[in-house]
């Protein structure tokens, strides 16, 4: 209808040129893209593209106006010969022109006051509709996710129920980055020291892509997540899953268990289905943190992912690829390879001068333990710790790897606790068989210099007897 | 003035040579500044679009690892930095030292030295700042260096440290541009001149200045506060130390976003040139557009949260941000409409410098109306940070600023150097540039709304982005390629075989730049012309034309001429009639200041030492100059 208040002589023009424009875009911006934000799945998304595309129309309007009145006054009005006349000096019309002040002033209010309500609408969870509450906190470069009230951590991977509003806490860890999945929300940035959050509902289930929206130093453009939305009683089941163990490893994923407990346990954790053993992975990733803050140049040991049942993952490296056991040793071989300067190749210290310093069958053999981790079947009988027996020194190792490894090594290096070389030696009065047992059962009772009083106290209570004999065995051997 | 028998001992005379490279670094001439400041940041919008050329190589395919995340980092911030700072800022202040004086019918800016002191602080900072490629250690935290990331524990290399002080400089140099220009525009003014009769180049040059003079020092303030975080471990903007990071971020953009205007008002001045000139009309509703003007450069100080609508404001500020945000549209559509008015019944001729201005309308509208999306918050929480974003404000510095900033070389290049560009190069230099600029930021816009965040150093297959970066990327080759024969241009029209003699007034314009020679004689006027009306020379050339006025006579009024010629008086400039020509002459103390204000502060990081070599050059520089008398005494002079 607008077209009426331009000319006959522009009108085939602008159907010719503009029309066609605002169609591809439309056309273009429906296009099946992972992230794209018109593709909406959910009630804030849909809002927010809402009124993208409101305000989108009134511009194609006066883009129409303007660009075909442009287009329209140059031709017209364009010289035909050095001996045109001279035109009428007009200096202005203060009518005209308070006009074309109050065209523009009625049309940003139009846009000012859907505006307006959606900002105040989308600011909090509708109060009146279930929700649940998550924390998203932003590391350089993945993201970990807690679930407080079910008591689940994981990373890179948020799942959450079809149809419930989720409220995600948003913090950071070390700089500001931004929580941004564009078919459920639009970015809430995670800024340190500011507790910002945000709310989204995912209408239909799927894995929606997501990723770091604010500049984050190097690897920022590597920084990607994935919301995995399932109906109710799938996520029901994979939160009662991330409670249970995993099988016990076989064939060479054995081996696999043993090297990850020598080389990557200090900061991943893969036992977070224990009891109590989300309030120890938080202080576990406060530790490492401050660790590493403390002695940048020296840090061996690197706030980290969560790996527990790492094995039910889709992807790898903060949402970069799909997982499958080849880009799993890829990753392990050289991390830099697939992603520049990750705090693990940086840090830890089985990257000492680059690549993994690990054999291709070691290399396979830890990744063939980290696809076993998954939950065992929910009927099946719990099983904590690998139960094996005879040695008892082998059978302390195998607890040591499994229970105590991701804060202790057995080497002097202190990560969040300290290092046990020699601990025979440490005992007061001489008497090493009871202090270690002691400091396993209770814990708070010794606490070593510059250390907090931070090792859970249920390993008294769900290791065998037979176990915590082992690991005092075990641990004597230790120089 | 009598002779001071203070002074510090020269090693150098007084340098007097009108020719060769003394006399450039010697120089005062604001025509000569100007050419300085037009060559210098001509060559950093060459390396800045190289700059960009990478990126755009780095982009053009999914997973690609031709350029390292770490140079990529790099190369946006310096490219966002240099186009900014080094780019259009620069080029706006060639514009303005060129065409102030000649447009007010001055013979110098206001304080000449201090002129040159700004251009030699802006030339050592901009190398400062780019010291980094030779060490491999280049800025790295973005234009915008959000702490924490800028800070030393996140970034450990020196990049960010050359950064703060790098621009610290120029900050410098810019309040003091600033100044001078707010001083030359309100004193030094033609009789007759009055405000309202100024040329609306002069009006935005003035509007721009202020701005510059009360926006640069909150960034000074900022960056200052950053470089001695990062020097000397205080905690400003420390997170670690309970820092509140944000506070960064309302002081960049505090100054960031006045600085957009900065940026884009002295274009709106170019093109309020160049329609009426090539419409052979007066510029549709001169007072609206002036006030409109005024009107975005106040409105300027309010928006700045605009920047950060995802960082957490809540809903209040976030509304109110978003309200005044959308205000700035109704002067800006203002304008527009007045532009779009002025070539209305005019009698257009489809020169270069007028095709360019007419696409800086043409483009800077889409800018406009993608920034008014980016007003509504909420939708704004979808295009914040990603490439949307990135078309848009391409479609304002570009597609807007550099449209106009071309226009406006191409319509003063006769003016400047005495002889004309070309005319058939030029058509294709604007249409390689007009092409490649849309090819390679309208399909930003799609990928914006398709996810595609902003700064990120490369993509995954997955992600469906590669056709649409292809795009972009050739895009970006068509525009250098427009660059390559824009410079051919030049060195085509300037060969002795192809020179078409400029004349005074080749465009039949309208200010009175265009009464005096091209190249304009170094007093600029050899009588200080007494203006009458507003665009006085074209009154001058077509004084029938008053006659045919539609009841809007050209406005004369007695009041105005009575207090501009008071005023004038009042300033001890040479009056009327123009005997005694006094120039002000050349210096060596401004450069030496300038030096040593930059080798003091590059110092912070080399060591004390340097700091004092910098520090004594300085001081110098900034004695040897208070004590030097504008004009050595002149044997044959009686004053």
């Amino acid at each position: 209808m607008f077209h009426n208040l331009l000319p006959r002589l522009s009108r085939r023009k602008l159907l010719l040129f503009l029309i066609p424009a605002a169609a591809a875009f439309i056309a273009g911006c429906a296009s099946n893209n992972p992230q794209d934000t018109f593709d909406t799945a959910g009630p804030v998304a849909e809002q927010q593209a809402d009124l993208f595309k409101f305000i989108f129309w009134i511009a194609v309007v006066v883009f129409i106006i303007v660009e075909g009145g442009i287009i329209w006054i140059t031709l017209k009005y364009r010289s035909r010969s050095d001996s045109d006349e001279m035109p009428v000096q007009t200096h202005g019309n203060t009518k005209l022109e308070l006009t074309w002040t109050f065209i523009p002033t009625l049309i940003i209010i139009a846009i000012a006051i859907p505006t307006v309500i959606a900002i105040w609408d989308l600011a909090e969870a509708p109060a009146d509709e279930p929700s649940m509450t998550v924390e998203a906190i932003g590391h350089q470069w993945w993201f970990e996710f807690r679930y407080p009230e079910e008591e689940v951590v994981t990373a890179n991977e948020l799942r959450v129920p079809v149809g419930k509003n989720v409220i995600v806490k948003l913090e950071s860890q070390d700089v500001i980055h931004s929580f941004w999945v564009p078919k459920l929300f639009g970015k809430v940035d995670m800024v340190p020291n500011r507790d910002n959050e945000l709310w989204f509902r995912a209408d239909e289930p799927g894995v929606f892509y997501g990723q770091c929206a604010e500049f984050c130093g190097v690897a920022h453009g590597l920084m990607r997540f994935r919301v995995i939305a399932e109906p109710a009683e799938d996520y029901e089941a994979w939160v009662a899953g991330m409670q249970r163990p995993p099988a016990a490893p076989t064939g060479a994923a054995v081996d696999g268990q043993r090297l990850f407990g020598q080389h990557c346990s200090s900061c991943h954790t893969i036992d977070s289905y224990r009891e109590g053993a989300y309030t120890s992975e938080i202080s576990l990733q406060d530790g490492r943190w401050q660790g590493w803050l403390a002695d940048i140049e020296n840090a061996s040991i690197v706030s980290a992912p969560n790996l527990t049942h790492f094995g039910t993952r889709l992807t790898i490296g903060a949402g970069i690829r799909d997982l499958d056991r080849q880009t799993l040793v890829e990753w392990i071989e050289d991390p830099g390879n697939l992603k520049p300067e990750t705090r693990m190749e940086e840090h830890a210290l089985v990257y000492k001068g680059g690549k993994a310093n690990l054999t291709n069958d070691e290399i396979g053999a830890i990744a063939d333990f980290l696809l076993s981790l998954r939950p065992v079947s929910a009927d099946a009988e719990p099983t904590p710790t690998p139960v094996v027996s005879g040695d008892p020194v082998e059978v302390g190792q195998a607890v040591f790897v499994s229970n105590c490894a991701s804060c202790h090594s057995t080497g002097s290096d202190s990560i969040v606790g300290p290092g046990l070389a020699g601990i025979a030696g440490r005992a007061p009065g001489g008497n090493a068989d009871s202090y270690i047992k002691e400091s396993i059962v209770e814990p708070g009772a010794i606490i070593a210099d510059g250390y907090q009083n931070i090792m859970p106290s249920s390993f008294g209570s769900s290791l065998s007897t037979e176990q915590i004999a082992g690991l005092v065995a075990y641990l004597k051997t230790l120089n | 003035m009598t002779t001071t028998t203070l002074s510090i001992p020269r090693i150098w005379d007084r340098p007097k040579s009108e020719h060769g490279i003394w006399s450039w670094i010697g120089t005062v001439d604001h025509k000569r500044i100007g050419t300085l400041y037009l060559i210098t940041s001509f060559i950093w919008l060459l390396i800045g679009g190289l700059e960009a050329l990478l990126i755009r190589l780095q982009l053009a395919t999914a997973d690609s690892t031709l350029i390292g995340a770490e140079t990529f980092n790099q190369l946006f911030t310096m490219h966002g930095t240099t186009m900014v700072f080094l780019v259009v800022m620069p080029l706006s202040a060639a514009f303005f030292n060129w065409l102030v004086p000649l447009q007010i019918g001055a013979r110098d800016v206001a304080f000449p030295r201090m002129n040159a002191l700004s251009y030699w602080l802006f030339l050592f900072g901009s190398i400062l700042l780019n010291v980094g490629w030779f060490t491999g250690d280049s800025p790295n935290g973005g234009w915008f260096g959000y702490a924490p990331n800028s800070g030393i524990t996140f970034n450990a290399g020196s990049g960010m440290t050359f950064w703060a002080i790098g621009l610290s400089i120029l900050g410098v140099a810019s309040i003091a541009a600033g100044l001078n220009f707010t001083v030359t525009i309100f004193n030094m003014r033609a009789p007759g001149m009055s405000l309202f009769k100024m040329p609306v180049f002069t009006w935005m040059t003035l509007i721009t200045s202020i701005l510059l003079v009360l926006a640069i020092p909150v960034i000074g303030v900022a960056l200052i506060q950053i470089g001695v975080d990062r020097l000397y471990g205080t905690n400003f903007y420390n997170s670690l130390a309970g820092a509140d990071p944000v506070l960064w971020q309302h002081m960049f953009w505090l100054f960031g976003h006045p600085e957009v205007y900065i940026l884009i008002l002295p274009a709106m001045g170019i093109v309020s040139e160049v329609l009426p000139t090539f419409s052979r009309k007066p510029l549709f509703g001169y007072e609206f557009v002036i006030y409109s003007g005024i009107g975005i450069a106040f409105l300027g100080w309010f928006v700045w949260a605009h920047h950060m609508f995802t960082v957490g404001l809540g809903p209040a500020a976030t509304s109110a941000f978003a309200i005044s945000t959308m205000a700035i549209a109704i002067p800006t559509g203002v304008k527009i409409l007045n532009w779009m008015a002025t070539m209305v019944r005019g009698s257009i001729k489809l020169t270069v410098p007028m095709l360019f201005s007419i696409s800086f309308i043409a483009m800077f509208t889409i800018g406009g109306l993608s920034g008014v999306m980016h007003a509504s918050a909420p939708s704004d929480a979808q295009q914040q940070d990603t490439y949307f974003v990135v078309a848009h404000f391409h479609y304002v510095l570009f597609g807007g600023a550099m449209m106009a900033i071309f226009s406006g070389m191409y319509f003063w290049w006769p003016k400047m150097n005495g002889y004309m560009l070309n005319e058939k190069i030029g058509y294709g230099v604007w249409f390689l540039l007009l092409l490649g600029f849309n090819l390679q930021f309208a399909p930003m816009h799609w990928l914006g709304m398709d996810g595609m965040p902003r700064r990120i150093f490369t993509y995954s297959s997955d992600q469906g982005w590669e056709s649409l970066n292809l795009l972009a990327s050739i895009g970006g080759f068509v525009i250098a390629l427009g660059m390559l024969l824009f410079i051919y241009n030049i060195w085509y029209s300037r060969r002795p075989a192809n020179r078409v003699e400029a004349g005074n007034d080749p465009w039949d314009a309208r200010t009175l730049e265009w009464s005096i020679s091209s190249p304009p004689p170094h007093y600029n006027f050899a009588e200080i012309p007494q203006v009458e009306y507003r665009d006085d020379f074209w009154y001058q050339k077509y004084p029938e034309l008053l006659e045919h006025e539609d009841g809007h006579p050209a406005p004369s009024g007695a009041q105005d001429d009575a207090e501009a010629a008071e005023s004038h008086e009042e300033d001890g400039h040479d009056g009327h009639g123009g005997h005694g020509i006094h120039l002000p002459d050349m210096s060596y103390y401004p450069i030496m200041a300038a030096a040593g204000t930059t080798i003091g502060m590059g110092g912070l990081m080399a060591g004390y030492w340097v700091i004092i070599v910098g520090g004594i050059l300085g001081l110098w520089g900034i004695i040897g100059w208070s004590l030097e008398p504008v004009n050595d005494p002149d044997p044959e002079a009686e004053h």
